[in-house]
């Protein structure tokens, strides 16, 4: 089989991978090679689904002794199979490097023989690019659960980013869907690997030559709409994963119907609504200050459809608000809908020179058609005061006009890290 | 309102605003445009004087050394039209330092920055999406048409990214050109441009590239708009992927 019909089948196999970040690694090119990282990540196209491209994205070999039922790759599914050898999967990345294709090679693979046999071989892909050929770009390494750990060090010594899938957001769900991969063998090279980041980083600031550890960090992803788990469940498992493993990031992936299991739900198309609402819910975990029990409970396992988790969360709170823009303090001016990130700390800045007027906060880039109906400006409201929330609710939905309720956005947030 | 008036030059801009800040009580209040030689252009000409432009900036780049950079962006944009809003924007860059950018409400200030970040954005997508071309000598070539003058910065990036490679960048509508070889980066204008023959395997690896780009899609999630909302179709001409669709 040569290079391009391999290389259909075994980045097909790997597009279900979200991650495609190459960001949060700066290395400079080596002296003789090609190469480097920039700290922002860069991405070099967008694929006709509007996902980002900026890694060759690819299986090693496609060639699996597992059963998972959500996987296209599971040993009882006829596809056609390939495996790439260390050399090609080489050329490929520097051939796709040097004419700017990429940012660097995103490598993962099916487990071959065993864990440690497949693990083995994609650690020497990357040893080949690193130490023959000089590359200094971005590579981010799969984790084989069962793997040794001695390879797991390996991996990230060559590697930027290293990733084990935790797969579903429950053992019982793994229990049932992928029956020869088990919790303990997902969450203890994970650990390894938080472990190591932590020792490299101490080591590296006692004497800046001792060598990096995965200095992008490690991430995981779990498929969402495959099994049972509420939103509730995976907004705590991604908390733990975010505080106790360190972790940088936690990718979504909506389950795309790729099997007739009797195991798995039947969907008429993917939950990409519910995958972008978790992708929110998650950016207020890392970036806004919420915790998951705020965001939901028990009695409200689920995330809204209708509106983003932080209108929801406001409109739950009507006690919080209104929030005077010109005292508010970051932490507080971030929980008012249609202010984010950038534009709080835009606020902090221009409150220096005067105060911000209703006009000024436009021009600061704050979304005023949600923000009106929580903040005063100087103490005058934006909107009558006494509205309820219901009220809000209903001129959220409809505008301030007659007119269709906002389209719904779908916007993959996985451009940067 | 004084209003000044200057050669059109880039050096032009920035001496006449050395000018108008060592001469005028209150900068703020006054405008500067570019001459227009009509028989009734009001307004007093400064002329142009080098030294005092470079001065200006090496004195920017000290005091405030983020404004300094907002300004080379802004200046990558080729805005015309702009001058007092700059005026305006280093008058309180003098006066603010670094924190000038974080004075958003100033209409001054919003203009400069909202130019130079839109310039800056597109430094940084070309970042991604230029595509080299393998030459028969070895060589690889580079064409684009970006809106902003962004030659110069990014043959910086790829001056250490791909430093072991022999390169040219073209910017098809300026007919400006980069060119590393080397250790060496060189700059210049190239006024013919014939199209150079291809490496005899570079029709295979694009092949590759583009099976590699329809595959890695998943068709249940197809998104044109979102795709192109992220990647302009006016950038679609010279991406190798984008070809013969």
């Amino acid at each position: 089989m040569d290079t391009l019909a391999k290389l259909q089948i075994l980045s097909g196999a790997a597009r279900y991978d979200a991650s495609c970040a190459s960001s949060g690694s700066k290395r400079e090119a080596p002296s003789s090679g090609t190469g480097n990282t920039s700290q922002s990540g860069i991405c070099h196209s967008w694929s006709d689904d509007g996902r980002c491209i900026s890694l060759l994205k690819i299986l090693l070999s496609n060639d699996c002794r597992y059963d998972c039922a959500y996987c296209v790759n599971r040993s009882t599914n006829a596809v056609e199979r390939a495996s790439f050898t260390a050399r090609e999967v080489v050329d490929l990345t520097l051939d796709f490097y040097r004419r700017n294709y990429i940012e660097g090679l995103f490598l993962s693979s099916a487990v071959m023989q065993s864990p440690d046999v497949t693990m083995e071989r994609m650690v020497r892909v990357v040893e080949t690019l690193r130490t023959e050929e000089h590359f200094g770009g971005y590579i981010h390494l799969k984790i084989i659960p069962g793997c040794s750990s001695d390879l797991v060090r390996k991996a990230g010594l060559y590697a930027d980013r290293i990733s084990v899938n935790i797969e579903l957001p429950s053992q019982v769900s793994l229990h049932r869907l992928a029956p020869q991969k088990h919790k303990d063998s997902i969450l203890e090279p994970m650990a390894l690997i938080g472990r190591e980041i932590t020792s490299s980083l101490v080591e590296r600031k006692a004497d800046r030559r001792a060598p990096r550890f995965a200095p992008a960090g490690q991430s995981t992803q779990m498929i969402i709409g495959a099994s049972p788990e509420n939103d509730f469940q995976i907004l705590r498992l991604s908390q733990g994963l975010y505080k106790k493993m360190n972790l940088k990031r936690v990718y979504y992936s909506a389950y795309v119907p790729v099997s007739a299991d009797n195991r798995l739900p039947v969907l008429a198309a993917p939950p990409l609504l519910r995958e972008h609402r978790l992708y929110q819910a998650d950016w207020l975990l890392r970036f806004y200050g919420f915790s998951a029990e705020e965001i939901l409970s028990d009695d409200l396992p689920n995330l809204d459809e209708t509106f983003d988790p932080k209108t929801a969360w406001a409109l739950r709170h009507p006690e919080f608000f209104p929030v005077e823009i010109n005292h508010a303090d970051y932490l507080t001016l971030l929980r008012v809908p249609g202010i984010g990130v950038t534009s709080a700390k835009r606020i902090i800045a221009a409150r220096r020179f005067s105060a911000i007027t209703p006009e000024g906060m436009k021009k600061i880039g704050v979304v005023m058609k949600r923000a009106k109906y929580f903040i005063t400006s100087a103490g005058r409201g934006f909107e009558r005061a006494d509205r309820t929330p219901a009220l809000i609710r209903q001129q959220l939905l409809l505008g301030d006009g007659i007119g269709a309720p906002p389209p719904r956005q779908l916007v993959f947030p996985g451009l940067y890290a | 309102m004084n209003r000044y008036l200057y050669d059109g030059t880039a050096d032009g801009l920035m001496s006449a605003i050395a000018w108008i800040l060592e001469e005028e009580p209150d900068p703020l209040q006054v405008a500067l445009a570019e001459r227009e030689d009509t028989l009734f252009e009001d307004g007093f000409f400064i002329v142009t004087d080098a030294t005092q432009a470079e001065s200006l900036f090496f004195r920017l780049r000290k005091q405030a050394p983020d404004a300094a950079h907002t300004i080379y962006s802004f200046m990558l944009a080729e805005k015309e039209g702009m001058e007092t809003s700059l005026l305006h924007y280093m008058t309180l860059a003098f006066k603010y330092g670094d924190k000038v950018n974080g004075y958003l409400t100033h209409s001054a200030v919003l203009d400069i920055v909202s130019v130079a970040k839109k310039a800056g954005r597109e430094l940084h997508r070309m970042k991604g999406l230029l595509r080299f071309e393998k030459l028969r000598d070895g060589a690889y070539l580079a064409k684009m048409e970006p809106d902003h003058n962004i030659i110069h910065p990014l043959a910086y990036h790829f001056r250490t990214r791909l430093k072991a490679q022999h390169w040219f960048l073209y910017d098809v509508k300026r007919r400006t050109a980069a060119h590393w070889s080397n250790g060496t980066l060189q700059f210049g204008t190239i006024e013919q441009f014939t199209t150079p023959a291809l490496s005899d395997d570079e029709k295979q690896v694009q092949a590759m590239w583009q099976t590699f780009f329809k595959t890695i899609s998943i068709a249940d999630r197809k998104n044109a708009r979102l795709q192109k909302s992220n990647m302009p179709m006016k950038y679609w001409k010279y991406l190798t992927e984008k070809q013969g669709e």
